[in-house]
């Protein structure tokens, strides 16, 4: 979001002359956009070269007839300096000497992230850790047990994965099954055996709204964010304007815009890559054919999409399978000149863009304060889709070059300067032949 | 003889790709490799795919569907790119029907692909000759392979089994049951070429709501009632069942 203003604030400087970030440490994979502004850049692994989990603790993989858990495991070394980030972590907890990575003595408790992975348990002598299967001291225990120091081993002998499988009458209807239910709780996934049911009236959600009343003893929100709480907060389901699209005038921007992966790059960030750039290597934003001809831009024709934070120069592509009051583009394709480790004149910084140009973190300053976070009231959920904006032709004079653009970055010590024009990629002959 | 071939669901397919990368990965390391691209970090990449996905638009709003379009040699049965290659290099295998270039008989000379009516013919530009998809010949016989992955890597990479491979000449094969019974098409026919792959239509999909569905005559509501609990001492469900 606000990408330009962003790069202005990393940038800044006291008037003592001084940076007012005073050192910026970005890791990254990737020669990113990010990088240019660091101090100091840490170079990460990809996930072929490091130790990663699917805990059970964060997201798990699981299936319809009980808990399922993976991990990763390395089959090529880290290339050059790289570390895996989490290697990184472990390492400040333990010179930081944070509670968690020490031991009582003072010396450090973990050795590298596979060891924190075994041996850390939610708290002393829970037995439940990242992992669920092969707990226990010699892995004849899953879901709680001790940790095993061959848990990793028993992992990479079955694929990589563990999977409990849940008596039969536990695997429907979870959420009122009370065997399951009092299983989860011994197990710890869930805090209560009570049937868990979606609330159509909120009574938390009326809590909240009663404290902003004044309707209640104990805590009461400031009072500049009373009218908020108490309208937001209902609860009862209801439909409202955007909170965006109520600040903003939307006569001069009538538009919604709003972005999504493209299929081809649904779970790669790295959409540099050679052969996922030859299927989208940069973007148009899609224009109902109507909308587009009222403000007289062409199919494939140069045009401006503009928000009341700012604007982007970008091409059209006429669609009919948008609704003519939306205008829409695939994200995280724009990228700026010399990132990436592509070169300057690459189409994802010349003819790409992102309409994060367009999108605030912030609200525009209102009654209930100037610095409120462009999300969802109730969860937080950032308003990428808010916004509002209005369309129009690039002039014939202007550059047929998305806007805007930054100083191309320059290669980091290291980096191959000149390459090839051919490549051939082959497996199992280094990176290419 | 059989006709090996691939049968592409357009009612299924998302658009993803997979098959696409899937298949230049397999390819560019196999017998039929490399699949050389240009510029590949540079402005306007460009290089060779046996498999690409066209996504075009039909109808206009708010009637519209986006159609994803995955095209490759379709493997004909009578192929236009056979007899004009001056050298023999294009020829079509007894055993299987599948089309092949002998890339060491290829001259680069591009008559094929202009007797394609399909445009599924690439020309590796690096190396000269003409390239395209081989059913991926050196996997699909490969005893080494475990059976189910005998398999074009296009769909074996397919996440909506929108793909089917097998023998067409077959009628009682998976690919013939499907053509069979889902009005499976070729594409052209009127070229005469006879493509062994076939397309399963697009199918519409219509939501009808009755009004009587809306509301409910028998709400639950009012015919549930607090139960008396089973005894303590009674089995449990898993005790008195034989899963």
């Amino acid at each position: 979001m606000n990408t330009v203003s962003v790069r202005d604030m990393l940038n800044d400087k006291r008037e003592d002359g001084e940076y007012k970030i005073p050192f910026l440490v970005v890791c990254d994979a990737f020669h990113s956009e990010t990088t240019a502004f660091a101090d100091l850049v840490l170079p990460d692994t990809s996930y072929l070269e490091r130790h990663d989990v699917m805990s059970i603790l964060d997201r798990p993989i699981s299936e319809f007839d009980g808990p399922v858990d993976a991990v990763r495991i390395p089959i090529v070394p880290p290339k050059g300096e790289c570390k895996p980030f989490q290697e990184v972590l472990i390492e400040l907890g333990a010179r930081l000497k944070l509670p968690a990575f020490t031991q009582k003595d003072g010396s450090r408790k973990y050795r590298d992230y596979p060891d924190f992975i075994v041996n850390h348990e939610t708290e002393p002598g829970s037995g439940i850790g990242f992992l669920a299967g092969w707990r226990g001291k010699g892995g004849e225990k899953n879901m709680r047990g001790e940790p095993n120091p061959r848990q990793w081993e028993m992992y990479a002998q079955n694929g990589g994965f563990f999977h409990h499988e849940l008596p039969r009458s536990y695997q429907y209807m979870r959420n009122w099954n009370q065997g399951y239910l009092e299983w989860a709780q011994r197990n710890r996934i869930t805090r209560y055996a009570e049937p868990i049911s979606i609330h159509i009236y909120s009574e938390v959600l009326q809590k909240f709204r009663l404290a902003a009343q004044g309707r209640t003893e104990g805590r009461q929100p400031p009072q500049h964010l009373k009218k908020r709480i108490e309208t937001y907060f209902d609860p009862l389901p209801f439909y409202y304007e955007t909170l965006e699209s109520q600040l903003t005038d939307t006569h001069k921007y009538p538009l919604n815009a709003i972005t999504q992966r493209p299929m081809a790059m649904y779970h790669s960030w790295d959409s540099q890559n050679a052969w996922l750039r030859q299927i989208h290597a940069h973007n148009y934003l899609f224009v109902n054919p109507k909308t587009a001809t009222a403000q007289g831009i062409n199919d494939g024709g140069w045009m401006w999409a503009e928000s009341m934070h700012g604007k982007v120069r970008c091409m059209c592509r006429y669609s009919e399978a948008v609704e003519p009051g939306t205008v829409w583009t695939w994200n995280a394709i724009g990228k700026a000149a010399g990132a990436w480790g592509l070169d300057a004149d690459a189409n994802e910084s010349q003819k790409g863009f992102l309409l994060n140009h367009l999108i605030s973190e912030e609200l525009p300053a209102h009654d209930a304060g100037a610095h409120l976070s462009n999300s969802d009231p109730i969860t937080g959920q950032a308003g990428w889709f808010d916004v509002r904006v209005r369309i129009y032709p690039a002039g014939a004079e202007e550059p047929q070059q998305t806007s805007p653009q930054f100083e191309p970055l320059k290669p980091a010590p290291g980096m191959a300067q000149k390459r090839p024009d051919w490549f051939a990629f082959f497996a199992g002959k280094g990176d290419w032949k | 003889m059989s006709q090996l071939a691939l049968v592409i669901d357009l009612n299924v397919c998302v658009g993803c790709h997979a098959c696409v990368t899937n298949c230049k990965e397999w390819n560019t390391s196999g017998m039929a490799g490399p699949l050389s691209d240009f510029n590949p970090y540079g402005a306007e990449p460009t290089g060779t795919f046996f498999n690409r996905v066209q996504t075009f638009e039909i109808g206009s709003f708010p009637n519209t569907e986006t159609v994803h379009f995955p095209k490759s040699c379709l493997h004909c049965e009578d192929p236009p790119c056979v007899p004009v290659c001056p050298t023999g290099a294009s020829y079509k295998r007894k055993e299987d029907g599948i089309v092949l270039v002998d890339y060491d008989k290829c001259i680069g000379c591009k008559y094929c692909s202009w007797a394609c009516p399909y445009g599924v013919r690439e020309i590796d530009e690096k190396q000269k000759v003409m390239k395209k998809c081989t059913l991926c010949v050196d996997r699909i016989y490969d005893m080494g392979l475990p059976e189910k992955e005998r398999k074009p890597a296009c769909v074996l990479a397919c996440p909506t089994s929108a793909r089917l491979f097998g023998d067409v000449h077959d009628p009682e094969s998976a690919v013939s049951v499907a053509i069979r019974e889902n009005s499976g098409y070729q594409l052209m026919p009127e070229w005469g070429t006879k493509p062994s792959n076939h397309y399963l239509p697009r199918r519409k999909t219509q939501l009808r709501i009755h009004d009587d569905e809306l509301v409910r005559a028998d709400n639950p509501l009012k015919k549930e009632r607090l139960l008396p609990k089973p005894d303590k001492s009674a089995p449990s469900l898993d005790d008195v069942t034989s899963w």
